[in-house]
């Protein structure tokens, strides 16, 4: 029984050059399933003739096809062509003994996306890594124009905060959640709440008004109408949620995109079927008090995108631990870690490796 | 398992017995309270009840002569029917011997005596499962509740899973200390942190269909 495949099509712009198990590879009987703890790290090369700024691994266990898959997005890279570089896959597969094999390795790693510093795009893109993968570079992009300011600025203090010292108390909460399709049905103790709306001016879509139901920790159907501003139509959309717990606390759920045309002035309405049940890392239930929603980017019909800038995020009505969440983005979590580890000198080395 | 033990989860040994309903009620509710919210172990009993499932299917087809007894099913209903029925004819024996003290209000306190009694025996002695199909059914009768039957992602301590057909498949995060976790998309969660090894941030995202 093979348990890890790597496949990537011929005309890919990476190629595999090496994947190897770790040590810390076995697999093991718990309960009723065998249990599979795999850690590999696979060695990539850059085969096209573009520098790579991110990537989107498709991986699936035979057992949960078609019904679940995962992936490994690596946004904020700087390979230029020809360049090697690592991407390390770790994963735990539990299947019941009694699952039928169908032949094949348990679990087949494969390209969804490729993400070029010209903003192009190569991949069948199954699992939407285009439009992330074109979210996080425009992000990193801004967020590297705003530490390279600082830095030329000499604005260090500034510095150390956004990269988050001493500032402990803005770690995020962590949470547990659960994105069910086929939920339980509720006998009659379901809550209809109106979704609060955070606005940023500059926002070329603008939140009219949205409803969901809230049932102890699930938020259920929620849905807003939304007006274009812009004198461009809208293709795609993604809405941030927070969702507001019974004790007072905030949290920053995710984002839920939507494919769906605006025209110029149109309103439309965007709803996410499915139930959101949420729990603190403990495992113990979150209560929902009520919900919050605002625009995180939108893609325009001719190509163009719109992500707010760190000043809309900063001028806005969040609290302050749910403006830091919303501000960190990948690149920034990366340019964190620099700076931390290796000081101000690395983060400026790393910052100047990027022409954009 | 160690962690099974050291994070607050039930025992393995106890989620078997509540899987196959085997636990009395007192230790039942605390168990079934923590499996609603608890993914990991909600999984383990699912497997169990799945194992269970596996084991009746093997008695209908004809089990191994040491197994015999397990899969008689039939057999084991109609040994305790006989013993309700020995116990209501022993009841009624005792209605008879007594029949004139047993008036006015001493007849309904015996009635509600033995009443607690058949209720803590059931209780105690009958498989849990077999109660909550006869509550279900009764329920379902009043406009029920669906079970639930989907696929599961969900945001684990120790990395993202999805959960479909039996199997289970998590994306872990080894080492990794600022881990976000976030809806990334329609059926999908992801966990976003600084991978220790290679320096770069990494998202790993689990979808459900």
């Amino acid at each position: 029984m093979r348990w890890l495949d790597v496949e990537f099509p011929h005309d890919a712009p990476i190629s595999l050059v090496s994947f190897s198990l770790g040590d810390s590879t076995t697999a093991s009987v718990r309960g009723t399933s065998l249990a599979l703890d795999l850690h590999t790290s696979l060695t990539l090369r850059n085969a096209s003739g573009k520098s790579i700024r991110g990537l989107t691994l498709s991986v699936e266990a035979q057992d949960l096809t078609p019904s679940g898959r995962a992936s490994v997005t690596v946004p904020s890279l700087n390979a230029a062509p020809g360049e090697i570089f690592p991407v390390r896959v770790d994963l735990e597969l539990l299947r019941p003994f009694n699952t039928p094999r169908n032949g094949g390795a348990l679990v087949q790693v494969t390209l969804d996306g490729v993400l070029f510093d010209d903003l192009s795009f190569y991949g069948p893109d199954k699992l939407h890594s285009r439009r992330s993968l074109t979210v996080y570079e425009l992000e990193a992009r801004r967020d590297r124009q705003y530490f390279q300011r600082l830095i030329a600025q000499g604005n260090t203090a500034k510095l150390r905060e956004e990269m988050n010292f001493g500032l402990p108390e803005f770690q995020s909460p962590q949470l547990g959640l659960e994105l069910l399709h086929d939920p339980r049905s509720t006998t009659g103790s379901e809550r209809p709440v109106s979704v609060a709306i955070v606005s940023f001016p500059d926002a070329p879509v603008q939140m009219v008004n949205g409803a969901a139901t809230i049932y102890k920790n699930e938020v259920r159907t929620p849905h807003v109408d939304l007006r274009n501003r812009s004198a461009k139509t809208v293709q795609n959309i993604e809405m941030g949620w927070i969702l507001h717990d019974q004790g007072g606390s905030d949290f920053m759920a995710g984002l839920l995109p939507a494919h769906i045309q605006i025209r110029p002035v149109q309103q439309a309405r965007v709803q996410e079927n499915g139930v959101l049940r949420f729990s603190h890392a403990s495992g113990s239930p979150i209560l929902v008090d009520g919900v919050t929603a605002f625009v995180s980017n939108v893609e325009f019909e001719d190509g163009n995108w719109w992500i707010p800038s760190r000043n809309d995020i900063s001028n806005s009505t969040l609290d302050a631990s749910l403006k830091r969440t919303l501000i960190t983005s990948p690149e920034q979590q990366r340019l964190a870690e620099i700076y931390r580890r290796r000081g101000l000198t690395a983060l400026t080395t790393e910052l100047k490796k990027f022409g954009k | 398992m160690n962690s099974r033990k050291s994070g607050g989860h039930p025992r393995v040994e106890a989620l078997a017995l509540f899987a196959r309903g085997d636990l009395a009620w007192f230790e039942r509710r605390p168990i079934m309270y923590h499996v609603r919210y608890c993914a990991e172990c909600e999984h383990e009993v699912e497997q169990f009840r799945a194992s269970l499932e596996e084991l009746r299917r093997g008695a209908s087809a004809g089990l191994p002569p040491a197994l015999e007894p397990a899969g008689d099913w039939s057999r084991i209903e109609r040994e305790m029917t006989g013993n309700i029925n020995v116990g209501v004819a022993a009841s009624r024996c005792i209605e008879k011997v007594g029949s004139r003290r047993l008036r006015g209000w001493r007849g309904p306190a015996v009635i509600a005596g033995l009443a607690i009694v058949f209720v803590a025996g059931w209780f105690l002695n009958m498989p849990h499962s077999d109660t909550a199909r006869i509550l279900s059914a009764l329920h379902s009768a009043w406009g029920g509740i669906q079970p639930r039957n989907g696929t599961v992602v969900q945001a684990t301590s120790k990395g993202v899973a999805v959960r479909a057909q039996g199997a289970m498949l998590t994306l872990l995060h080894p080492g990794a200390t600022d881990v976000t976790v976030s809806v990334n998309g329609a059926g999908s969660v992801g966990a976003r942190y600084v991978d220790d090894e290679t320096g770069q941030v990494t998202i790993a995202s689990v979808y459900g269909q």
